[in-house]
């Protein structure tokens, strides 16, 4: 399966990250934030108007925006 | 070397119990709480009781980071701390690792290793842990690492003791085992790819390659000068392109987080990258309604609605009770003293100056109670989650509300708590907004003027009309923060929406305890303001209210009977406070405030809480000497000349807008200077905020009146 954005993701679904895009300071970030290739990542919930999302990974849950989400490619 | 102080640095991620374990080890009661920033800057302290050869221990707590390429203030203290720039470096770092959760937590430690410094592991919450069902064996963990690790439950003190012994043995100079060797020089192993030649460049140029790590990470982050250690290292790091340092600094975070899933496999862990969040269970139930689409919101507001009307309703007891106790005060160094004008200045003076604003302990006392157990609960960070998406519209953050939030109790907290806002711009407009937030000092000018001038016990449904009345000022207050915010940030301080990244900590039970003593230490400082500020402020008042005496003081009961009629006679505007009252009043008539308000809004400029203590003394100076009401009766039954009443609804609440707007806090202003490092800001704010208060009190008046409120 080809690799899609996180932000596209079911609820509750667990897939893993194929690779964070973008060469700034937010793609270091979310990489120290856990979000390496290989990790799993569920989406939690969105909030009230579908914005922001709340996403496991690492043990913990992190919120994010879609637009920040969508940064992150996934798979399976 | 026995007798010398050594000092040890608490770092660690965000929310992990640092501030727990300080408070525990000096004694000390700094916040706590359960979000992300709660500590941004460095607390000093020093470890209490006797220490094994007579040693000191010095300890500072640092914020919080979750790594050591700061994107944040707050972050960047932390660094700051931890390599040593303000202060020497700390002879050993305590790193404190949230045991529920290490698959991220380990990431932060393998980059202290890499720092060098000697290192203590605080394995903390091993008690969340295990309810959450994650043994850890620390013996293991250390073996791994090759760095002690002590388990702690910061929250009850437990292992503090070990913690310190084992940071002092580690601070004398215990040989690092074997196991760190070959763990360093695993983490020295250099990745791949186009990263990966602009690290081994560094390297060459360095000899080193951990301080290439260090500066190639610094030089993505944009923190070369922090983390270099001379021009030389400055240099070399500046040499490599930024694009190619963020590529290292990737293929590095990767392949730490490669090491911390070796190491957690090794200890026969959950695979770390694929673990769920078994410590967030409990906590995704509850956030099944908190954070609810439709019950979330409800709720929130709700929270709100019920914090604002119930400071106002249970309060209100408390406050009888003061003011009896007040009033019994004042008669008594009344009959010890007998009438003379030492009597008169500790009657009107100190004791009803001060006294009107004490009567509001019970308020600030409940104010500061509820964000307390808010902040402890875990809810802030949900608030944020729920209003990120209008705090977008605004063009912040979710993260600034929390700042915001803390704001209903103090500005200056607040404000220092936006170091955790990562751009600048960003920063300074949330710095803007938090004095628009109604904090605990303007709650006495709510109350008064409610309870004197509303029927405030009247009810609508369940709620008072001065909880109404109240929260409709709150409402404002936030609303009007909102807006000041978009403006800014479309115009002057014009700049692209930041990301959002928030952590939601597990729910914890707020330790009712700790909440209170909290809540005790920052009513002291309220009551400790009313015994320093505002009692030399009234006394000064009291002087400028009482002289001069009019030219021949008319037979006394006449006198009285006049200040009961009408005052432009009283003895009180002969005074130079009187004087200058009166003068003003033409500027003060378009918002439906007279003299004597002009006066009060003079003494809030010192702090606002004078406000409440000026009217006190005016009309306790204009009243008779046998007159105790308090302040909200003498208020409600003031009538002018005509027999008209002295303050209509209308003019309360022209005067309640007056004071949401408002920037009468000398404190504020001197921490925007600090922060902002610049007069301009804290002097654009101070002239803004006054003139919007004016033309908003002059509007919800003269647009009353042609409503016919009045
Ligand atoms: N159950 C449990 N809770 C803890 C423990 N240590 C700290 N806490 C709670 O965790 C939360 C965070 O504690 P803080 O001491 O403020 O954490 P911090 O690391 O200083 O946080 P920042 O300053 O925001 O980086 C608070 O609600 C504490 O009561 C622990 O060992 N067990
Ligand atoms: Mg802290």
């Amino acid at each position: 399966m080809s690799p899609r954005s996180l932000a596209t993701l079911e609820l509750g679904v667990a897939a893993r990250v194929a690779r964070v895009a973008g060469v700034d300071a937010l793609r270091l970030r979310l990489l120290e934030m856990g979000f390496v290739p290989g990790t799993q990542v569920r989406v939690i919930k969105r909030a009230p108007f579908g914005d922001p999302l709340e996403l496991e990974v690492r043990g913990g849950h992190v919120s994010l925006r879609a637009a920040e989400a969508a940064r992150i490619e996934v798979e399976g | 070397m026995s007798g010398e102080a050594l000092t040890i640095a608490l770092a660690g991620n965000p929310n992990v119990g640092k501030t727990s374990l300080f408070n525990e080890l000096t004694g000390a009661r700094h916040k706590v709480g359960n979000y992300a920033g709660v500590t941004v800057e460095i607390l000093e302290g020093e470890v209490r009781g006797e220490l094994a050869g007579g040693r000191r221990l010095r300890v500072i707590d640092l914020p919080g980071t979750y790594s050591l390429t700061p994107i944040a203030e707050d972050e960047a203290v932390a660094l700051r701390g931890l390599v040593g720039r303000e202060r020497p470096p700390p002879d050993v770092v305590v790193l404190v690792v949230d045991a529920a959760n290490l698959a991220r937590n380990l990431y932060l430690a393998l980059q202290v290793i890499e720092l060098g410094r000697p290192l203590v592991i605080a394995l903390n919450m091993i008690d969340v842990a295990a309810a959450a069902g994650i043994a850890i064996d620390p013996a293991a963990l250390a073996a791994a690492l090759g760095v002690p690790v002590i388990p702690t439950v910061a929250r009850s003190g437990e292992g503090s003791a070990a913690l310190t012994q084992a940071a002092v043995e580690i601070g004398e100079g215990a040989p690092a085992p074997v196991a760190l060797e070959e763990l360093r020089a695993r983490l020295r192993a250099s990745p791949e790819g186009p990263g990966g030649e602009a690290l081994a460049g560094l390297e060459a140029a360095l000899g080193d390659p951990l301080r290439a790590r260090a500066l190639v990470g610094a030089r993505a982050a944009d923190t070369v000068a922090l983390v270099a250690a001379d021009q030389r290292e400055a240099q070399a790091a500046d040499g490599v392109a930024p694009e190619a340092a963020i590529e290292a600094a990737a293929a590095l975070a990767i392949a730490r987080y490669a090491e911390v899933d070796r190491l957690l496999a090794a200890l026969g862990h959950a695979d770390g990258a694929r673990s769920g969040a078994p410590a967030m269970d409990r906590s995704a139930r509850i956030d099944r309604i908190l954070t609810h689409r439709v019950w979330g919101l409800a709720i929130f507001i709700g929270v709100m609605a019920i914090l604002f009307t119930s400071i106002f309703a249970w309060a209100e007891p408390l406050m009888g009770l003061i003011e009896g106790g007040i009033a019994w005060l004042s008669d008594q160094v009344g009959a010890l003293l007998g009438p003379g004008i030492f009597t008169d200045l500790l009657r009107e003076g100190v004791i009803a100056g001060v006294g009107n604003v004490l009567v509001f302990i019970p308020q600030i006392a409940l104010l500061f109670l509820f964000v307390g157990l808010l902040e402890d609960s875990g809810y802030m960070a949900r608030a944020a989650f729920l209003i990120d998406r209008l705090m977008a519209r605004v063009g912040l953050h979710g993260k600034a509300f929390v700042p915001l939030l803390s704001g209903y109790a103090c500005a200056i907290p607040a404000i220092l708590g936006t170091r955790t806002i990562s751009s600048f711009r960003d920063r300074l407009v949330t710095i803007l907004m938090i004095p628009y937030m109604s904090c605990s000092a303007r709650l006495p000018i709510y109350v008064l003027l409610i309870a004197a001038l509303m029927p405030s016990d009247e009810r609508v449904g369940p709620f008072t009309v001065g909880g109404l009345v109240l929260l409709g000022m709150y409402l404002l207050s936030t609303a009007s923060a909102i807006v000041v915010g978009a403006i800014y940030k479309r115009t002057i301080l014009r700049s692209p929406t930041p990301p959002l990244v928030l952590e939601l900590p597990p729910y914890r039970l707020p330790r009712l305890r700790n909440t209170l003593l909290a809540v005790t230490d920052r009513t002291m400082d309220f009551v400790r303001e009313a015994g320093t500020v505002i009692l030399a402020m009234t006394v000064i008042l009291w002087a400028l209210l009482s002289f001069p005496r009019p030219p021949e003081a008319p037979a006394e009961a006449g006198a009285k009977v006049e200040v009961v009629a009408g005052a432009e006679d009283a003895p009180i505007v002969h005074s130079i406070g009187g004087r200058v009252g009166v003068a003003m009043e033409p500027l003060l008539r378009p918002m439906g405030q007279e003299w004597r308000v002009g006066i009060a809004i003079l003494g809030s400029f010192a702090a606002r809480e004078v406000m409440v203590s000026t009217l006190g003394l005016v009309y306790g100076i204009e009243g008779a000497d046998d007159d105790d009401r308090p302040l909200r009766e003498a208020m409600r039954e003031a009538r002018e000349p005509d027999g008209s009443r002295r303050y209509t609804p209308l003019r309360g609440l022209a005067l309640m807008v007056f004071y949401v707007y408002a920037c009468l806090c000398m404190s504020t202003v001197a921490v925007v200077r600090r922060e902002t490092r610049s007069w301009r800001w804290p002097i654009f704010m101070f002239v803004s905020m006054t003139t919007i208060a004016y033309v908003a009190a002059t509007l919800t008046f003269q647009v009353g009146r042609l409503l016919g409120f009045e």
